[in-house]
């Protein structure tokens, strides 16, 4: 978005790109403040199932924030409920995340009357060493999805803006690139050093999903690792559903109140679900299963380079439809897989 | 000499441009080599920043895979998340960004978005700018991996994602509202590059041993800065290739990936 300040990035662009008319891509600051006092804030028990978590949160046309970072503390769980259930028109909203996005993105190549996603306000989308993200690729390219870029930092301030209650955060990247043309971000003059200086809208997403280490049954949360934009996403979000490798008492969380990554008010459902974000890695827990990505990577790139759905359905038929709840998916995963990324974890070392 | 890979050339390069007693804040793969090799030679008093959240960790379990990777966390001296590392980048406390990309022009500016110009419908989409926009922004200075190829060293880029010198102009980086220096080397297997300091145009500092400075020009869409005094590239010893492959990358997770689209 050009604003009367602007870099000198019209001097080298050589983008064909479509002004967008500013709007938040999901609750304004001032609809995402009254939900959140409108809500009860009490002590209370927030522990319920996957399946009564998503048909209650999870609405058509929702932006959708999703936490962990890449392969780390991905919502995995959260997410093949998601698809189990269905629902149309999401925005995503993430920093940068890989099999997530892709499993949604595979649910709506295979039918988009159960699962779409409508937008993307993103930073980035992929593997890493596995590879690129094959869907994001075909989606793109085919013109499917509305995306709207930012850095990894940009992205992240956004929810942290969100979740400090303010519509918006100077920042010091995105200025003199072609981010700063087709982003929702604005240049302006810095009213104390009359220097510029480029604001990124906050992102409140409808519901935010989560994965961390350890919660109370009210959802006060540890995260151990790299904590990602998750305390960010779950603040910021107007509802947040949360997956916790293992619920804590109370007494431990109150015991050591700094290690509260998350307060039990930005939670509004929480689900024990051990291996939640596999096949991503949780630190202090497990490793990243490397062969599990790869293989439905490996699907997901046939089908981009061949058009050909079979092994797409048949990997959505056996471990999401084919599936009652996470814990039959890891069933299916099996023991001696999930031994061995406990193995490659190392021990690390946590306080739960 | 030893014989060795462009991949493994690139990291012993990223390796001997990373000074002691910096911060670099490195992305997935080579930068991640690089720093690891100039820890065990030359400056065991770098340290790295991660993405995800750390700073400083002992990389005792072994390389990490990815940025956010456990083993990228393991002993970290500060462990949060990305707002708190980027912060301390833009506070002036990273004073290399490492990064790499799909094209780079002549003032060093990055795209790791798009190929084909048209947003809205690009030919090939690339995951994003990830941490790497932020990091050429707000590190003091950036160094660029890249393959040394005409349709990567591009005369315009699709989408400038990472910024480098802009269109040239003295003022581009204070107008875009950023903190860092900006570009400072582009390594290559057969090639380094550093900037001019009147033009912040690309420069050929050093060519691999065996090649002229036009071999390098024909692989190259844009006029490079040639000086009179281009310098042959240190090549790596014995001892830094047993760092590599038995020591840094002992799977050949980089190291030994064939090149390929």
């Amino acid at each position: 978005m050009l604003s009367s300040v602007s870099s000198k990035i019209k001097n080298v662009s050589n983008l064909q790109y479509e002004e967008k008319k500013f709007e938040f891509w999901g609750p304004t600051p001032d609809e995402a403040r009254k939900i959140m006092v409108n809500k009860s804030h009490a002590l209370k028990d927030k522990r319920t199932t996957l399946k009564e978590a998503v048909a209650k949160h999870i609405k058509d046309g929702i932006n959708l924030g999703i936490g962990g970072f890449v392969n780390t503390r991905v919502p995995v769980a959260i997410i093949h409920e998601i698809i189990r259930k269905g629902v149309r028109d999401l925005t995503l909203s993430f920093q940068s995340n890989s099999i997530c996005p892709e499993l949604l993105a595979g649910a709506m190549i295979l039918d988009p009357d159960r699962v779409s996603i409508k937008r993307v306000e993103l930073s980035w989308w992929g593997y890493e060493i596995i590879g690129i993200a094959p869907l994001l690729r075909y989606l793109a390219t085919n013109g499917m999805i509305e995306m709207d870029d930012y850095t990894n930092y940009g992205m992240s301030v956004r929810f942290k803006a969100a979740a400090m209650g303010i519509p918006f955060i100077p920042v010091r990247d995105h200025g003199g690139t072609d981010m700063e043309l087709v982003n929702r971000g604005m240049m302006i003059q810095c009213p104390f050093t009359g220097r510029n200086v480029y604001l990124v809208p906050a992102c409140h997403p409808d519901v935010g999903i989560v994965h961390v280490t350890a919660a109370d049954m009210y959802g006060n949360a540890r995260i151990f690792g790299a904590l990602c934009t998750c305390p960010e996403i779950a603040v910021a979000s107007t509802y947040t559903i949360m997956t916790t490798e293992k619920i804590i008492p109370t007494e431990t969380i109150r015991a050591y109140p700094n290690l509260t990554e998350i307060p039990y008010p930005a939670v509004d459902a929480l689900i024990e679900q051990p291996y939640g974000g596999y096949p991503g890695a949780c630190y202090g827990n497990y490793w990243f299963d490397m062969d599990h990505l790869r293989m439905f990577r490996s699907i997901c790139d046939e089908f981009r380079k061949t058009g050909n759905k079979d092994a797409l359905k048949k990997y959505y038929d056996e471990y999401i439809f084919g599936c009652e709840t996470f814990d039959d998916f890891l069933e299916k995963v099996g023991y001696k897989t999930l031994k061995k990324l406990k193995n490659l974890d190392g021990g690390q070392p946590i306080i739960v | 000499m030893s014989e060795y890979t462009p991949f493994e050339m690139i990291a012993y390069t990223g390796s001997r441009v990373l000074e002691d007693e910096k911060i670099v804040f490195v992305g997935t793969g080579l930068p991640i080599i690089a720093a690891m090799h100039a820890q065990l030679t030359h400056a065991p008093n770098l340290y790295m920043i991660y993405e995800a959240g750390s700073l400083a960790p002992i990389l005792e379990m072994g390389m990490p895979l990815s940025v956010g990777d456990t083993r990228a966390a393991r002993k970290a001296c500060f462990l949060k998340g990305l707002c708190a590392v980027f912060e301390l980048t833009q506070r002036g406390y990273a004073d290399y960004a490492f990064i790499g990309g799909a094209q780079i022009d002549m003032y060093g500016n990055v795209c790791s978005t798009i190929e084909g110009n048209n947003y809205n419908k690009p030919r090939v989409r690339f995951p994003g700018s990830g941490g790497a926009g932020a990091m050429a922004a707000n590190c003091e200075k950036t160094i660029v991996i890249m393959a040394l190829e005409k349709r990567r060293f591009v005369k315009k880029l699709d989408f400038l994602t990472s910024i480098g010198f802009g269109d040239g102009s003295p003022d581009y980086r204070e107008k875009a509202g950023v903190m860092g220096s900006g570009p400072y080397r582009v390594i290559t297997n057969q090639a380094l590059f550093g900037f001019d300091e009147e033009t912040r145009r690309m420069k050929l500092l050093e060519v691999r041993p065996g090649l002229e400075p036009k071999d390098i020009q024909e692989l190259v869409d844009f006029e490079l800065i040639i000086p009179p005094d281009v310098k042959e590239m240190a090549e790596p010893t014995k001892e830094d290739l047993r760092l590599l492959r038995e020591v840094i990358d002992p799977e050949g997770y980089f190291l030994k990936r064939v090149i390929k689209e």
